[in-house]
């Protein structure tokens, strides 16, 4: 409803206005006429004011019923479709605020059923469901440190913020804001008012819990090598000074350690970086079919002595986003080396690329029978194509409760420990920075047993079509 | 509405399942915060827990004399009854539920003491956080008196025991491994235990739920049924590891 035809609380107001406005004149008027009886000399310009200003009044009187008649209307029938509301404007901006806000009254204070619920804006009765006015305050919110805050503001007259999560499985975080709310006349027992406003914080936190966790994760993953770098530093200083054969095995394996705390910090440096410019779109241009074929030369090395083979398909078209060279290099590095992580020895990989898609093209499903699920979906925009790229395993593929949590830093995936495959756990952690820089898209689709396929696609410039 | 000398009778049962429904929030908070201590060993909120149990107790005991009173007075008979009878059942339930968390804060405590266990109190937390969800969901159905919700939460019954036989097993490995864990360990498998009973009691509060609607039992089958009349029998359940035996 726009706002210029539905000032309804203006009504009352500004015919109380009109009635004053009309009074004065009046009086205006009638004091001009008695001045012209008693001054007669100056009787025509007095009677003339007197007309004028009658004239005059009657036009706005004209004009401003004209103005008003209408919006009255509006708000009656504003009115007779709320059932809570009193068609105020006050009622109506308490209705539109974001924040759930309610209105408890107190009853007596030992008394739990006397608190209920006097008002609740549309926010506040889809988050708790309340019915109906009149409603109990306990039925809605139980959460004892929230009843305590309110009784306080009932009776004690202090105001409150209190914290409080709603637990379970689904958590949500809660600060809740109590406020006293004086009667006019002194506060008679029984008719006291409290502010209960919620604001729902649980996205500030959870920033928070995966800080904490980030961090104790990192050095977690940083510790195990450590630890049997030192052990090994130890036998060797020790029992194991003299023995060749354990030297050079314990050597290997100490490098092998080395290799992947190296890996480990590289990945976070990068991780870092990648995150400081997730803002910044990137400025280049980049033929991901070219990048695709890169990365399968370089990754050559690695495929052989797992016996795969990689079956690459360019498509016809050159395959040109506008992307960073390094950061796409680093996606398709990051999907092929784990689609080759977690092939089994002399299997196949499939890495194909494709353009000219459209966004529902791009992010169609590659692997009918499987688990679809998209990690990252960028804003739908027209006119835009999209170039794809999808890496295709026959591993031991993924049950479907795994992947929501792919991108999450350090996930594995339950069985798969570290070191066992040589990964730090943050590959696919980089790719959806990297793919949400680009404002481009990642779909995972797997199922146990079927392998899992991987497509991240990118737009592409827009002068080309 | 504003009648003071004269409380009406609807007004006196309102009364009564307002008191269980603010019974039931600090049940839940008690849950909640003995599982927030055994995560974040924060042995202020632990001590919290033991001592706010006696809250608890109090209006347990409360909502019992105001439900014989009512009773005794007012002679209430078809749903009424059945919304009284209730209200005394769940309370009492409510009532172990917070004896059991009050236990769990106290393991918390002795657990603090010791080395972190990161691992094992991410898997009780996990539990907890299920158990947690299954009583405010039956508590809503409650207040809201929505049969769906109730008999929801009294088929999923499951999941809480298929999450207990989960961490048994993985307690068991843990100790095996490190025998200088057992005790530890030990205090962890009790909680879970009695985070197993919590998610028992929740099941019998749907149970009561539906009764009070509808005045009948729930028919049907419960996947994995066990008789819910032992659930509140303080004797400990002597085939406590509901380990699959096939």
């Amino acid at each position: 409803m726009p706002y210029e035809v539905s000032p309804s609380p203006v009504a009352p107001v500004s015919t109380s206005r009109l009635w004053t406005v009309g009074a004065s004149i009046g009086i205006a008027i009638v004091t001009l006429l008695i001045l012209a009886i008693l001054h007669p000399e100056l009787a025509n310009w007095l009677v003339g004011g007197a007309v004028v200003v009658a004239a005059s009044a009657w036009l706005l009187n004209m004009s401003e019923t004209a103005a008003t008649a209408p919006t009255a209307n509006d708000g009656a029938a504003a009115e007779s479709s709320t059932d809570v509301v009193t068609g105020d404007l006050l009622d109506r901006v308490f209705e539109a605020l974001d924040d759930p806000v309610l209105v408890v009254s107190g009853g007596e204070p030992d008394d739990i059923a006397g608190r209920r619920i006097v008002m609740a804006n549309s926010a506040a009765r889809d988050l708790l469901r309340i019915q109906r006015q009149g409603a109990l305050l306990v039925q809605v919110i139980r959460e004892p440190g929230v009843l305590e805050a309110v009784d306080e503001a009932l009776f004690g007259g202090t105001a409150r913020t209190t914290d409080y999560a709603t637990g379970g499985q689904r958590d949500r975080r809660w600060r809740a804001w109590t406020r006293p709310l004086s009667v006019e006349g002194g506060r008679a027992p029984g008719a006291e008012l409290a502010l209960l406003i919620l604001r729902d914080e649980t996205d500030a936190r959870r920033t928070e819990m995966m800080r904490v966790d980030f961090l104790a994760n990192a050095s977690h993953e940083l510790r195990t090598p450590l630890a049997s770098l030192s052990g090994f530093i130890e036998t060797l200083k020790g029992h194991a000074r003299d023995d060749v054969a354990a030297r050079d095995r314990f050597l290997d394996i100490m490098s092998a350690q080395a290799d992947r705390m190296g890996r480990l910090v590289a990945d976070l440096l990068s991780l870092s970086r990648i995150e400081l410019n997730e803002h910044i779109p990137p400025s280049g241009r980049v033929d991901l079919d070219r990048a695709a074929s890169d990365v399968v030369d370089a990754i050559s090395v690695l495929t052989r002595e797992k016996e795969i083979v990689i079956a690459l398909d360019q498509g016809e078209a050159r395959a040109s986003i506008s992307g960073d060279r390094d950061e796409i290099l680093q996606v398709v590095q990051n999907l092929l080396d784990n689609a080759v992580k977690y092939s089994s020895r002399s299997g196949t990989v499939e890495i194909s690329v494709r353009s000219d898609l459209s966004f529902d093209e791009a992010w169609a499903s590659r692997m009918p029978g499987a688990t679809r699920l998209p990690l990252v979906t960028p804003d739908r925009a027209s006119g835009i194509s999209y170039a794809a790229v999808t890496v295709r395993d026959h591993g031991p593929g993924m049950a479907r409760e795994h992947l929501p949590r792919l991108t999450e830093r350090f996930y594995r995936v339950e069985g798969q420990k570290s070191g066992e495959r040589q990964g730090t756990g943050l590959g696919l952690a980089i790719v959806k920075h990297i793919i949400n820089r680009h404002q481009g898209g990642l779909v995972v689709e797997s199922a146990p047993g079927m392998g899992a396929a991987f497509t991240a696609w990118f737009p592409q410039p827009v002068e080309r079509r | 509405m504003n009648q003071h000398t004269v409380k009406a009778y609807g007004d006196e049962l309102n009364q009564i399942t307002a008191e269980v429904a603010r019974m039931g929030g600090l049940a839940e908070a008690q849950v909640a915060d003995a599982i927030d201590s055994v995560a974040r060993r924060d042995i202020a909120l632990a001590r919290a827990v033991v001592e706010r149990d006696l809250k608890l107790d109090a209006l347990h005991r409360d909502i019992e004399k105001k439900a014989i009173r009512l009773i005794a007075l007012r002679q209430p008979v078809a749903s009424d009854l059945r919304r009284t009878l209730g209200a005394m059942k769940i309370a009492t339930d409510l009532e172990r539920t917070g004896d059991l968390a009050k236990n769990i804060a106290k393991r918390a405590l002795i657990l603090a003491e010791g080395e972190p266990m990161q691992p094992l109190t991410r898997s009780i937390e996990r539990m907890g956080r299920l158990v947690s969800t299954r009583l405010r969901d039956v508590l809503d159905a409650y207040t809201a008196s929505e049969l769906d919700r109730a008999v929801a939460v009294w088929q999923t019954d499951d999941e809480v025991d298929e999450h207990y036989n989960a961490l048994f097993r993985e307690l068991l490995t843990y100790m095996m491994g490190d025998p200088r864990t057992i005790g530890a360990c030990t205090h962890l498998l009790f909680m879970a235990k009695n985070l197993e009973r919590i998610g028992d009691h929740a099941t019998n509060i749907a149970e009561t739920v539906h009764y009070e609607i509808t005045g009948d039992d729930i028919v049907g089958e419960r996947p994995r049924a066990q008789p819910t009349a032992e659930d509140s029998d303080p004797t400990p359940n002597l085939s406590t590891p509901h380990l699959p035996t096939h």
